[in-house]
Order: C-alpha cells, then sequence, then structure tokens
C-alpha cells in the first residue's frame, strides 16, 4: 500500500510515532514503517515529503543536518513537543475511529 | 502564528531550502539505489527502478512546495514576470493600450475628484453627521428679508425653499435643547471694508451667532474663537479672521491675534483665527472675517433696519443645528414640524395665510452648499461621458488583446499541449491585462493631477478666492485603483476565455508566419461588435459635444438689449470707506465726471446692480395697486446712453432728476406690458414697498427697451424700474458698479481709473475691475466648460475608436495577405481591393451610427437641462457628428486599405 492510499492523516501520524522512537532521516522512516508493517506499507518518497514537509510547517518536528550512516550528509528530523502532544491526539482520535469502523464492519 | 513566521522565514531563504530537498531526495535516491544493487541487480537496473518509485522528482519538489502556501503567490510572481517580459517585447502595443488608458483612467479620476470635493466630501469639523440643515419652503416666491432661494433640496417646480429663518424663530429652535446640542446660524456681511494699520482691503465678511464655532466643533490655530458672551447687544466689537487673511495681513496667525482693525470703519479687535481649511458653514463662500451676529446693528447694512433683528417677519438667519447624540433627523423633523407651524400662525402677519412655510430637517453634513447645487448635475454628465471614454478605451485594449491572442495561438496552444491547465493560463493572461490596466491606471493619475488643475482653472475662471479644492485623497485613489483593477479584468477577459480555446491540433500545424488560415476570413465576432459598440459610443459623444456647442452658440448670440462691447465695470463703496449720507451722493456724482473726463471714455454711470451682474426684487406698485415683484435699480445719470439702452418713449433719467426734490423714474418695456396693460406710462407714479421707503414714490418719465438685469444671460426680461441713485429705496447707498462706455480697449483706461480714485479717496478699494464682455462671459462660464471639456472628450473618444478600428483593419489586412494576393493574382484590380477593405470599415461604421444615433435620440434627454435653445434631437448636430464620425472612420480604413492594395500578389502567394 501507498501513501497516497491511506486515510488521511495517519500517514503523518505513523511519521510522528516512527520519531517518537528517535531522530530518524527522512529514508530511515521510510525503512522502519516498511520493516515494521513487514512491508504491507511502502511508503513512496512522493508522499513522504510532502508529508514531512506539512508536519514540519506545523512546527511538530524539528530538522537539522546530520551525517548518516552511510556517511553521507543528510537531514535528521526529531520530534519536539508540539509533535508528542500532536501524536498522543492523533492516537486518541485514530484509536476511536477503528473502534467505531470495527463495530460497523462487525454488526 | 508561529506557522505564519516559520513560512515567512522559508519565503526568505526559498533557494537554500529548495537546495535541501533537492538534497534530501538525491540522498533518498542514492540509499535506495545502494540497497537495490546490495540485494542484486545493476547499478543502472537499480537506478532505474529507484527513480520510477520515487516519480516524478520535480513533482515531489512541487508538492513539497506546496505544503509551504507560497505556490499561489510564486505563480502570481512568475506571471507577473512573463506579463512585463511580454509587456516589454511588444513596445507599440503596450504603450497604445497604456496611453489610451491612461487617458480614460486619468480623466475619469479627475472629474470624480472634483465629485469628491464638491458632492461627497464632508465639512472639515467635529462629527459632521451629527449636523442638520433647518429649512422651510412655500409654494409661492415670497420675499421677506433675505431669502437665499436655494432651492436644490425640493423637486424642482414644487416650490421655493431656503434655510433663512428670522432671529424670533431661531430662538425658538434654540430653546428645543434635548434634540439639539446647539441650534446656530450665519448671515453673510458680504464683502466688507476692511483695515488693518494703513491698508485697506475689501473683506468678504460673516456673521456668526455665537455658538457657531463650538456647535462646528473648530478649535482656533491662535487665540479664541467667538463664543456667546461676544454675540449680544454691546458688547466689545470683536471678529475671527481666517487663517489665510491672517497671514496675508499680519504673517501668522499669532501676530494677527489681539491686533485692533477696522471694519467698514469701525472699530474691532482680533481675538482669534480659524484653522485653515474651515471654510465656514457653506463652502462655497469661505468667509475671511467672522464676526458676532449682534455686529449686523452696528454696522449698518443697507435694507437692514435695527428693529428687523428681532422682527418675526424678517428672515434673515441661516439656519442649522447639531443633533444630540442618539436622535435622528427624523424625530428631529417630527417634533419642529408642528411646533414650527403653529409658532408660524401665532406670530407671523405678513405671510399668505393659504401658504405658510413648511418645515423640513436636511441632511447638514457637507454644510450648506451652494457649489453643490450649481455643480451636481453637470458633473454627472461629465462622470458618465468620461465613463463612456473609459468604456471605449477598454474596447479597443480588448480588441487588441483579441488580435494578438489570435497572434499567440500557437503559443498557447503549445502550452495546452505540454499540460498547462486552461485556468492557470486564463490566470497569467489576466494577470497581463491587469498589469496593463494598472500601468494605465498610474500613468492615468499623472493625467488627472494635470486635468485637475486644468478643470479648477475652468471653473474657477479667475475668481480669486475660489473655494474649491479638488485634490486627490485617499478615497479618489482607491476609485482609480479600484477603476484600473475593474478595467483590466473588464478588457481582459474574454480575450483570455476566447485565447484558451484552442483546438489544438489544427493551430499547432498552423505555420509560425502564415497566421490563421484556420478561423477563416475577417475578423472575429467579439472583436467586430466592440468595433462597433465604439463607433457608437463616440456618436453619442460626439452628439453630445455638438450640443453643447451648439448651445454656446446660442447662449452668445443672445440679445441683451444692450451693447456689452467696449465697457468697463468696477465697484466702489464709499460707505464702507467712511463717507456719509449726503455727502456720498455727491462724492459718487463727482467721481462719474472725473471718469467721463478721461482720456478714451465717451460716456460714464453707475448704477447699483450691473446688467447681468445679478438681480434683486422689490415690491413695486403702480398707481397703488397691490405691490408685485419688480427689479429695482439706482442708477446715475445717463445710465441708458451710456450701455447704449435704447429708449421707446420720454427721456432718460439725466443729472437734473438726481436731485431728490422731484422724484423720476424709468420703466422697461416689460414693466409696461406686465404691470400697466400696454398703457401709455408716462406720468403715472410707482411706488416702493422696502421698509425704509414705505412712501417713497416717482414718477414715470420715459420708457427704455428691454434691457437684461439678471444673473446671467438666459434670464428673462423682467419688469424693471429705474430710479435716481439718490432716491433712499434701500434706506442707503450701498456699493455702486461703475460703467465707463470706452473708444477702444476698456482695460486701457484702467490705470487712469485706480488713479483717480486713489486722488479722490486713498483708503477707497477698487474691486471687480474687469470689462462688461468678461462679466457677461463668466455667466455662462459653465456652458463654456462644457462645450469646451465635450469637444475634448469628443475628440479623445474618435481618436480612440480610429485608433482602434485602424489597428484592427490593419491586422485583419495582414492576416489576408494571402488571400488577398490570390485575388490580385486572379485580375482584381487594386481600387476593389481598397473598395473592399473601405466597404468593411463602413459597414462597421454604418452599424455603430445606427446604433449610436438610436442611444442618442434617447441619451441626449439627460441633457436637456443644460441645453438652450437647442433640442435634444437637433438635426444639424447629429448630422455633423455622423458625418464626423463617418470621415474619420474612412481615414482610420483608407490606410490599411492602401497597404492591402500594395500587395505583391507574387510574394504573397509564395508566402503560403
Amino acid at each position: 500500500m501507498d501513501g497516497n492510499e491511506l486515510l488521511p492523516g495517519t500517514l503523518e501520524m505513523m511519521i510522528l510515532k516512527t520519531l517518537s522512537r528517535g531522530p530518524k532521516h527522512g529514508y530511515g522512516i521510510a525503512q522502519h514503517i516498511r520493516g515494521v508493517s513487514e512491508e504491507a506499507l511502502k511508503i513512496g518518497e512522493g508522499s513522504l515529503y510532502p508529508a514531512l514537509q506539512r508536519i514540519f510547517v506545523n512546527g511538530w518536528v524539528e530538522a537539522e543536518w546530520g551525517v548518516s550512516e552511510t556517511n553521507r550528509k543528510v537531514r535528521i528530523y526529531k520530534l519536539t513537543a508540539a509533535g508528542r502532544k500532536r501524536l498522543a491526539n492523533e492516537r486518541r482520535t485514530f484509536d476511536a475511529m477503528v473502534l467505531a469502523i470495527g463495530k460497523v464492519m462487525e454488526a | 502564528m508561529n506557522t505564519f513566521f516559520r513560512k515567512l522565514a522559508w519565503l526568505a531563504h526559498r533557494r537554500d531550502r529548495e537546495a535541501e530537498l533537492r538534497a534530501e531526495l538525491e540522498f533518498h535516491l542514492g540509499e535506495e539505489s545502494e540497497e537495490r544493487m546490495s540485494g542484486g541487480g545493476s547499478p543502472a537496473e537499480a537506478r532505474l527502478e529507484a527513480r520510477r518509485e520515487l516519480g516524478n522528482v520535480a513533482r515531489v519538489a512541487e508538492e513539497t512546495r506546496a505544503a509551504w502556501g507560497w505556490t499561489l503567490a510564486e505563480q502570481f510572481a512568475q506571471d507577473l514576470r512573463y506579463a512585463v517580459r511580454n509587456m516589454a517585447s511588444n513596445k507599440a502595443f503596450s504603450a497604445l493600450a497604456i496611453l489610451s488608458l491612461a487617458l480614460g483612467i486619468g480623466a475619469n479620476t479627475a472629474i470624480f475628484s472634483f465629485m469628491d470635493s464638491i458632492l461627497l466630501r464632508s465639512l472639515p469639523v467635529d462629527h459632521p453627521e451629527r449636523l442638520v440643515i433647518l429649512s422651510s419652503w412655500t409654494k409661492e416666491n415670497e420675499v421677506h428679508g433675505m431669502n437665499l432661494h436655494d432651492d436644490s433640496f425640493l423637486p424642482s417646480g414644487t416650490g421655493y425653499g431656503d434655510s433663512v429663518f428670522s432671529y424670533a424663530a431661531f430662538a425658538m429652535f434654540q430653546s428645543n435643547d434635548r434634540l439639539f446640542s446647539d441650534v446656530f446660524g450665519y448671515q453673510g456681511a458680504g464683502d466688507l471694508h476692511f483695515a488693518a494699520g494703513d491698508r485697506a482691503d475689501i473683506a468678504k465678511t460673516e456673521y456668526v451667532t455665537g455658538n457657531y464655532f463650538q456647535a462646528l466643533g473648530v478649535p482656533p490655530v491662535a487665540g479664541r474663537l467667538i463664543t456667546r458672551e461676544d454675540d449680544r447687544a454691546g458688547a466689545p466689537a470683536v471678529a475671527v479672521i481666517s487663517d489665510a487673511l491672517s497671514r496675508l495681513r499680519f504673517g501668522s496667525a499669532e501676530n494677527a491675534t489681539g491686533k485692533p482693525v477696522s471694519i467698514n470703519r469701525r472699530p474691532f479687535t482680533v481675538i482669534g483665527v480659524a484653522p485653515p481649511g474651515f471654510f465656514g458653514a457653506d463652502p462655497g463662500i469661505a468667509p475671511d472675517v467672522y464676526i458676532p451676529l449682534h455686529a449686523i446693528e452696528t454696522l449698518a447694512r443697507a435694507g437692514f433696519a435695527k428693529q428687523s433683528f428681532n422682527d418675526p417677519n424678517t428672515e434673515w438667519v441661516v439656519t442649522m443645528a447639531r443633533l444630540r447624540p442618539g436622535v435622528s433627523r427624523e424625530q428631529a423633523q417630527e417634533v419642529l414640524a408642528p411646533q414650527f407651524a403653529e409658532w408660524m400662525r401665532t406670530v407671523n402677519t405678513e405671510r399668505n395665510r393659504a401658504d405658510l412655510p413648511r418645515f423640513v430637517v436636511r441632511d447638514g453634513r457637507a454644510g450648506l452648499n451652494g457649489l453643490r447645487y450649481q455643480y451636481s448635475r453637470p458633473l454627472t454628465i461629465l462622470l458618465i461621458l468620461v465613463g463612456l471614454i473609459l468604456i471605449l478605451a477598454c474596447a479597443n485594449i480588448a480588441n487588441l488583446l483579441l488580435a494578438r491572442s489570435t497572434a499567440r495561438r500557437r503559443e498557447i496552444a503549445v502550452r495546452l499541449g505540454i499540460g498547462a491547465g486552461r485556468s492557470r493560463l486564463v490566470r497569467q493572461l489576466l494577470t497581463e491585462s491587469v498589469l496593463l490596466a494598472s500601468t494605465g491606471g498610474a500613468s492615468g493619475i499623472l493625467f488627472a493631477i494635470w486635468g485637475i488643475n486644468f478643470l479648477t482653472a475652468l471653473i474657477g475662471n479667475g475668481q480669486e478666492n475660489f473655494t474649491l479644492h479638488a485634490g486627490l485623497n485617499w478615497r479618489v485613489l482607491a476609485a482609480t485603483a479600484g477603476l484600473a483593477i475593474a478595467t483590466g479584468l473588464l478588457f481582459g477577459v474574454s480575450p483570455a476565455l476566447q485565447a484558451t480555446r484552442v483546438d489544438l491540433l489544427p493551430a499547432l500545424k498552423e505555420s509560425r508566419i502564415g497566421g490563421g488560415t484556420a478561423r477563416g476570413r475577417g475578423i472575429g465576432s467579439i472583436s467586430r461588435g466592440l468595433l462597433v459598440l465604439q463607433m457608437a459610443l463616440s456618436l453619442v459623444i460626439l452628439v453630445t459635444a455638438g450640443l453643447f456647442v451648439r448651445t454656446l452658440n446660442k447662449l452668445e448670440s443672445i440679445q441683451l438689449g444692450f451693447n456689452r462691447e467696449n465697457v468697463l465695470t468696477f465697484s466702489l463703496n464709499a460707505t464702507q470707506a467712511g463717507h456719509r449720507d449726503a455727502e456720498v451722493y455727491d462724492f459718487y456724482g463727482k467721481l462719474r465726471d472725473r471718469f467721463a473726463g478721461i482720456p478714451g471714455v465717451r460716456g460714464a454711470s453707475f448704477s447699483d446692480l450691473r446688467l447681468v451682474g445679478g438681480r434683486m426684487f422689490t415690491g413695486v406698485s403702480v398707481g397703488g395697486d397691490k405691490p408685485r415683484a419688480s427689479l429695482v435699480v439706482s442708477v446715475g445719470p445717463d445710465f441708458l446712453s451710456t450701455m447704449q439702452i435704447p429708449l421707446r418713449l420720454g427721456r432718460e433719467l439725466g443729472l437734473h432728476d438726481m436731485a431728490p426734490s422731484h422724484p423720476a423714474a424709468m420703466v422697461n418695456q416689460e414693466f409696461v406690458k406686465l404691470r400697466m396693460g400696454g398703457q401709455n406710462p408716462l406720468g403715472q407714479l410707482v411706488s416702493f414697498g422696502s421698509a425704509s421707503c414705505a412712501k417713497c414714490s416717482a414718477e414715470i418719465v420715459g420708457v427704455s427697451g428691454n434691457a437684461m438685469v439678471g444673473r446671467d444671460v438666459t434670464d428673462e426680461f423682467r419688469p424693471v424700474v429705474y430710479v435716481p441713485y439718490t432716491m433712499k429705496v434701500w434706506g442707503g447707498l450701498r456699493d455702486m458698479y461703475y460703467e465707463l462706455r470706452t473708444v477702444g480697449s476698456p482695460m486701457a483706461v484702467a490705470g487712469a481709473v485706480r488713479e483717480l480714485v486713489r486722488e479722490a479717496d486713498p483708503r477707497l478699494p477698487v474691486s471687480d475691475l474687469q470689462t462688461q464682455s468678461a462679466l457677461i462671459d463668466g455667466t455662462i462660464n459653465r456652458e463654456v466648460i462644457f462645450a469646451r471639456l465635450c469637444s475634448g472628450f469628443a475628440v479623445l473618444a474618435l481618436v480612440i475608436a480610429c485608433v482602434g478600428l485602424y489597428g484592427s483593419m490593419s491586422y485583419n489586412v495582414a492576416r489576408r495577405t494571402g488571400e488577398i494576393g490570390i485575388r490580385m493574382a486572379l485580375g482584381a484590380p487594386r481600387r476593389s481591393v481598397i473598395r473592399m477593405v473601405l466597404g468593411e470599415v463602413l459597414l462597421l461604421a454604418g452599424l455603430g451610427l445606427a446604433i449610436g444615433l438610436s442611444a442618442a435620440l434617447v441619451g441626449s434627454k439627460l441633457v436637456k437641462s443644460f441645453l438652450y435653445q437647442t433640442e435634444p434631437h437637433d438635426p444639424l448636430t447629429m448630422a455633423v457628428a455622423a458625418a464626423s464620425l463617418v470621415v474619420a472612420a474612412i481615414l482610420a480604413g483608407y490606410l490599411p486599405a492602401r497597404s492591402a492594395a500594395n500587395i505583391d500578389p507574387m510574394s504573397a502567394l509564395r508566402h503560403e
């Protein structure tokens, strides 16, 4: 599944969640999501970077230039306090929605 | 908020940020391809795969950018850059477009700034919206004191109204302190003799009530203003002067304060100076000096006896009021109207009981504006005309843009072909037209500044202290900016839509040079429609101009009943300079004898009213019948012969008639016809119903031809009685207008006149010195303005329309080069090619003419009230206008027609 096919807002939420485990660069975020979801979610770069920029505009992450594991210059994103709060909020909304959808589907 | 600042910061470092994003994407690509390589596979394959996955790098970059929300602004900047490049690469087109727009918008701005200053601007006082004007009206024209008859607030023909009340009524209004925080008033004192130090001058003076300045909420710039304490009988004589006068006579406002001056030879003290920009309650008057209302009792004013002050039958206080906060004009009307009616019934004894005045509370935020009455309709008409000119200019530009968009079909097809959105293209084309319009608007402001100066000079017509200050302010500039953008959209929308409605394939196949074979022959229907519209509008403007020119011609050829050429007139006011009673008659008489002796002067006389210089009605009865309003003119000896008014019967008033012992009078033919049924008037007695001359009567000794005594040349001949100036019809003498009949140019003797007056009395200023012709021209100033401005507008309209016609036809000929070449190769003579092109021009002109004529027939009714002895559908005017239009159209069409005839068939065919 690509980022474009996700429910609106869930990609941002997953990015925030990924970053809550520690700073990462864009490629690392994509890798992480792909690995954890066992290849079910392949986030295309076409959706990843615009989403990252949206998050950045809102001040939920900070970015600074660093060096990757492969020793290349790369921008590394780090969750801010506002981002953490946002993640919690998103999480609550998402859980409520999943629960609701589940109820509808099982009725 | 933080978000917004982050966005701004991003914008500021946009280049860096984009480079960073690219670097980040590069990194991503690199990592991915490396991973693939380690998973087996050639580097090239891996890289290709990664790139596929990444999709369009540019697209990602674009979407990322969109996250920052500057897409619209960025596209706008792009469009703007593109538009500027485009304008620069089509210099002739852009210059033409900007010029015609600048003229159109400039003319609109200039006229609008006048409307703004005359019609829309409030008085420069505190809370002008709470000011009201108290006024009353009657069905019949009755004179009870100093009515103004500014009937602008009444539907025309319904009656006579003004805002002038007796002091008793004023006091009654003042007692309504629940409605009004102040009721205040004023009355013009006229041009008074004003001396400070050893310099004497004429100063426009106004009597104001004690609360006048307080009620208007105007602060002094120096000293203090008049208060209630100053406005009572017996108070020390004080005056407030205008800022302009204080600078002129005392150097500064501070200097003026406390200075002793004399007004009409009576001592006054200047207690303060009114702020600059304050023109009194009537912006059309702008007094130099304000004195308390009660000063009218000491400054004897002709026609105003002391007992008139409190006489409920003498109306003389122009009354305004300030509403208390929360009280509406309607409430005030509801309370005051019955109160005033009741008061009128009980107090007033002289009025016609069946036609007691009705009371009206009017909006007073702009003051009592005589200028407004005078200029509101003319300005509306002018605004309509310049609006039409702007439409003409817009049509022109729409046409040019249409022509150009056809030329740009290929470019636009290419853009659409590589995936540009239509709305995006329309937006870009509109940016171009709005940019054109804005540049036109900005240059239009320059035209407007020039136009405002020109119009001020034209309307002011040399009046010394002309108070109309039109200028650019934020309201005018906002209107201009709005106009520019609106016109940009107006003339841009249709070409933009048209241009982007392109059938891609044929357009792309078109050759670069050959142009539109795709859309056949001739110019498009929108373009034709615009040309016809332009022709029609030009015709309407031409007809309007023609009607005004005809009117001016008629006015200039009116028979006034006297010879206006070679007469010098000026005014002297010996009473103000200190001459008293019997002596002043002698003084005026002797001065006349001296003037008559100036070489080059054939005759000299004087009168208290100038011919075509104003009118003043007085009740006159013949043989004891009921007094009826007539014009009474006090004259010196030989008035008729000096003005060359024919004598019909009897004799004219000569030197021996000036002795008051045996009063004689002359009447005009109109008086004989209207008042005496055409009977022989000689020997009959006329008597005057003025307060100061209740029993004056005079014997009619002569009958003159009708000469125009009135406001202007279009005034009618009314009954006139000429009496010797020594007769005290008005209680005493006021200023006198001298008339000198000269052999050559009247102004040649002006120096000698000033010299003689200085010899007779150095403290006596000569004012209003001008020729009788100039005086008369001044009264038809409005018609002169109309005729000149509209002629200018008509020429402008014609030029704009012809430029449009020429441009479209040239373009059309250029496009049809191939077709014309074929025709000529097949044997069509040059003549028939010319005829073909001109035929199209004439067809358009003919259509425009037909529409324009019907529009002009309807529209010219709007200007009917400004015409004099000219019918709105004057056939001659229509014919001349139509002929000018056709000639202009042929001229505009001839050049393209000739270039069509000069097409070389061989090169035109090779061209294909």
